[in-house]
């Protein structure tokens, strides 16, 4: 039984694939009958020193004598099926085969892409495309006291208070205790929001500098705010986020790879649809 | 050979290609980050430490076809299509991923799925080749006979061939590598390589998640072991030895889903029975320094029949405490004992008398252990244990058997939980340096902050002050240990903050385990800080209920009640020095909808009245230790 699971294996391999798929080609090129190459099985070094490596991956210790006599039988019943299975034309209108050659011939089109390394023109390409994706958050250097929970009388008395407030003058209303920084120096925006909450870190945005605001309310309840520096940092170079680019293009690429690729097949193609009525 | 692909090439007209193939990605963009690592952790990170992708024979039987790489894109907060169709973003991205795929059968449903059928001569394994072409229902019913037959050691021959495993195993390995180097990036998100350990005695979850400290250099020089059959964690740990001993590189194994092992997850004895020795116990307690105390699958910290006097105990194990993970053996009540985490703490200091060593002193974390390639752990957003339970009208009420009837359901499901690290900068070896001092700690989903620091001066009047510098310079955070104390009785800086998009608070408590003087583990929960304590007075030495706010008609709730931070340096009233302890802290939220609720107002849903429709959210910290002086 297990010559066949191993030839269902070997029929997964991209080496076959490659072999399959240059087979069918050369029919397709030369009218002929598939050649399924020489009859002649050659188990030479590197067939096993393959199947020792595999062999050690999984077991841990090399294979006795008897095991790799085993494997290389194995491999030899793998081989004599596969090739007599192409002779006989087993491969064709089989779905399951169409099905995995499209997948081989779609990872074909994608391998190319995903193992191309981009230019530092498309990259930054990519980049000018949208530098707000890529860029850095505005960093804020800021005071905040916590007065305590959103309630509509400590709201009144912030407000009250601010509006009383000279130039310079600290703000004198209770702060409560919470285990959340007095002062940041520098942290960037996106940090703040984990932190406080989204609607804080969006107040922050409109908040003037130089001085107390609010209250400005965050996920625990209400902040007075001084918003002492706001740094947009320059926008980012290529070489700073090339990794990130470098994902972002190859996920895209290897999309438009299979894309492109099925269209310039179909151009060689009449597509006749013919749906019942 | 190499000539015939070159063959191959050329016929294909893309000569290109074959160097392609063989190219390793991580020389592109390889640019060395520096890091600076903080003088002591000022920030929670948040992360997943078990994930899996199409990659995992069981995920993708369910019907996932995400990738690694998808997970990532996810976790980094990325919009990503899931399998069923439905738009997937997390509105607030992790700070870390660990993709733990199966090392049994890596790839290997996948495998049989994509398959020629002809090819397939096994009866059995051309039945589940044609389920899981049926589409989803025939792809899960077909992976509840592929784990049942599992956990029956009856895996048909074929399935069985080490060779094929082998090589698909480093395959698939080799290209996630490339994917987690490619995503990683220091200092803002981090990707750890990691595989799961899928132990499993006759059904009974012994699983382990194993994560490496090191880059592709070192990890790549092994592959993912496969632990068919094995009877003990014994083989996880040579092989983590042998790569530590070989690369130089350092790996830690995190248990999971005690609460499925039938008691076998954390025995007195040692495996299989006889008295446990001191070096089966300090060889575990260093290579399995963090324990996941709650995920999807239920929740492993403490059971009512252990724990009768905590009215907290008991969270999220419905369903779960019928039988092992495959439900081929119903549970009895002596093996609760052997499952859960409190439990376990309390057997560490029984060992520890007997031996000297203390096999069970772990940090917790929570992850999620979700199969759809989408870390989700909150309930407004929970994607599923599986790709069968993404959002849909008919997963609350599904059976969850795994063709066994024997009464999990979906709503039996959490979504829970996360892992939170308090680490010095947000790169594997900050992270990973946090996790072995056990400065770590588990919440169900929301990001609650949680400081916790044992010492022998703290007063009251610390909190004034900056108590996080004081906690460090003066004592041990969580996951530490405490010793000889001459000042009287050890106090604890506790606090907790609500999670900002959140519920408030309710309490915050100590638990504290220790063994008698008859030689007998203890336990005791105290609440030592709660919100409106001028209401709230303790009867009977018990803090009342913080009342309810969930409107289940809705899903929704108020945060009139609770309170948005808690925090209280605490001094164990009962301390008796010469009596070794251990002290954890949990903190609870005020009541909220659980997912099921959200789920009854998204597909207007009627529930039976047993689903889980609100529940109070928790974190729980590791412990902190104390250890008498020997007279």
């Amino acid at each position: 039984m297990t010559w066949r699971t191993r030839a269902a294996a070997l029929l997964r391999e991209p080496l076959v694939h490659f072999l399959v798929a240059g087979a069918l080609i050369f029919v397709v090129l030369s009218g002929r009958a598939p050649d399924t190459g020489e009859r002649r099985i050659v188990v030479d070094e590197a067939v096993v020193t393959g199947l020792v490596n595999n062999y050690v991956q999984a077991f841990r210790r090399p294979p006795s004598d008897d095991e790799l006599d085993g494997l290389i039988r194995d491999y030899v019943r793998g081989e004599v099926y596969y090739r007599e299975a192409l002779r006989l034309g087993l491969d064709r209108d089989d779905d399951v085969v169409k099905k995995r050659l499209r997948n081989k011939m779609l990872a074909i089109a994608g391998a190319e892409a995903e193992a191309t390394r981009p230019s530092d023109a498309e990259l930054q390409a990519l980049l000018d495309k949208d530098p707000a994706r890529y860029a850095e958050p505005p960093r804020y250097t800021l005071e905040q006291r916590y007065l305590g929970s959103d309630t509509p009388s400590l709201r009144a008395a912030a407000i009250a208070q601010l509006s009383s407030l000279k130039p310079g003058d600290a703000p004198t209303l209770p702060e409560q205790p919470i285990p959340l920084p007095g002062t940041l120096d520098g942290a960037p925006l996106i940090d703040i929001a984990t932190q406080f909450g989204d609607d804080f870190a969006l107040a922050l945005e409109k908040a003037p500098t130089g001085r107390w605001t609010g209250p400005v309310a965050s996920g625990f309840g209400l902040h007075l705010v001084k918003v002492i520096r706001r740094d947009n940092p320059p926008p980012p170079k290529l070489a700073d986020i090339r990794q990130r680019l470098e994902n972002d293009w190859r996920s895209a690429a290897v999309r438009k790879a299979e894309e492109d690729n099925l269209n310039a097949l179909l151009k060689g193609y009449d597509v006749v649809i013919e749906k019942p009525r | 050979m190499r000539r015939k692909v070159m063959l191959a090439a050329l016929l294909l007209g893309t000569s290109g290609l074959i160097a392609g193939c063989d190219q390793v990605k991580n020389a592109v963009g390889g640019k060395t980050v520096e890091v600076k690592e903080a003088d002591y952790p000022e920030k929670v990170l948040w992360g997943d430490t078990h994930l899996h992708t199409a990659n995992s024979v069981d995920a993708f039987g369910f019907g996932v076809r995400l990738s690694p790489e998808d997970a990532l894109r996810f976790a980094r907060g990325e919009e990503v299509t899931s399998t069923t169709g439905l738009k997937a973003k997390l509105p607030r991205p992790l700070d870390f991923l660990v993709v733990t795929d199966h090392a049994e059968g890596l790839g290997a449903t996948k495998a049989l799925y994509d398959a020629p059928r002809m090819l397939i001569t096994d009866p059995t394994m051309r039945r589940w080749y044609d389920m899981m072409h049926e589409g989803p229902q025939g792809s899960q019913r077909a992976m509840a006979e592929i784990l049942d037959a599992r956990g029956r050691n009856d895996l048909p021959k074929a399935m069985l061939n080490a060779g094929d495993a082998a090589e698909r195993t480093k395959s698939v390995w080799k290209s996630n590598m490339e994917t987690v180097e490619d995503y990683n990036e220091p200092g803002k998100f981090t990707a750890f390589h990691g595989f799961e350990y899928t132990l499993m005695q006759g059904g009974n979850n012994l699983h382990r998640n194993v994560i490496f400290r090191d880059g592709a250099d070192k990890v790549g020089t092994v592959a993912p072991i496969d632990p068919t059959y094995k009877a003990t964690p014994d083989e996880i740990w040579n092989y983590m030895e042998a790569y530590e001993k070989a690369t130089g590189g350092r790996v830690l194994a995190i248990p999971h889903n005690s609460n499925l092992s039938n008691g076998l997850m954390f025995e007195l004895t040692q495996p299989g029975g006889g008295p446990m020795t001191a070096a089966y116990a300090k060889r575990r307690a260093k290579l399995e320094p963090v324990v996941e105390i709650t995920q999807i699958k239920g929740d492993s910290e403490a059971h009512p029949f252990l724990s009768p006097n905590d009215e907290f105990a008991g969270f999220g194990v419905a369903g779960w405490e019928l039988s092992n993970l495959l439900g081929n053996q119903p549970k009895t009540p002596n093996m609760f004992a052997g499952e859960y985490v409190r439990e376990a703490l309390k057997r560490g200091l029984l060992l520890e008398a007997q031996m000297g060593v203390n096999p069970y002193k772990f940090g917790v974390i929570g992850s999620t252990d979700s199969h759809t390639a989408l870390s989700t752990a909150d309930e407004d957003q929970f994607f599923g244990k599986h790709t069968g339970n993404e959002p849909n009208p008919n997963r609350v009420m599904q059976p969850q058997n795994l063709g066994t009837r024997k009464g999990r359901f979906g709503w039996h499901y959490l979504a829970s939980g996360y892992a939170a690290v308090w680490a010095k900068a947000n790169t594997r070896a900050a992270i990973f340096d946090a996790m072995e001092r056990r400065e770590v700690y588990a919440s169900t989903g929301p990001r609650m902050t949680v400081r916790f620091f044992g010492g022998w001066d703290f007063k009251a009047d610390d909190l004034k002050g900056n108590w996080v510098q004081a906690g460090y310079k003066r004592g041990v955070p969580m996951g530490g240990e405490l010793s000889g104390g001459k000042n009287g009785a050890p106090s604890f800086i506790v606090s907790a903050l609500k999670d900002p998009i959140g519920a408030n608070l309710d309490r915050v408590q100590v638990v504290k385990g220790w063994v008698d003087k008859s030689g007998k583990a203890q336990e005791k929960v105290f609440d030592v800080v709660w919100s409106d304590p001028g209401k709230r007075k303790p009867v009977g030495g018990k803090v009342p209920a913080v009342g309810d706010t969930v409107d289940v008609a809705t899903a929704t709730y108020k945060n009139t009640i609770g309170a948005p931070t808690l925090a209280t340096v605490w001094t164990d009233p009962e301390f008796d020095p010469a009596v070794r302890a251990f002290y954890y802290v949990r903190v609870m939220e005020i009541p909220t909808p659980s997912w099921p609720a959200y789920d009854a107002v998204r597909f207007k849903l009627k529930l039976t009245p047993d689903v889980r429709v609100k529940q109070q959210e928790r974190a729980y910290t590791s412990a902190i230790w104390y250890n008498p002086t020997k007279s």
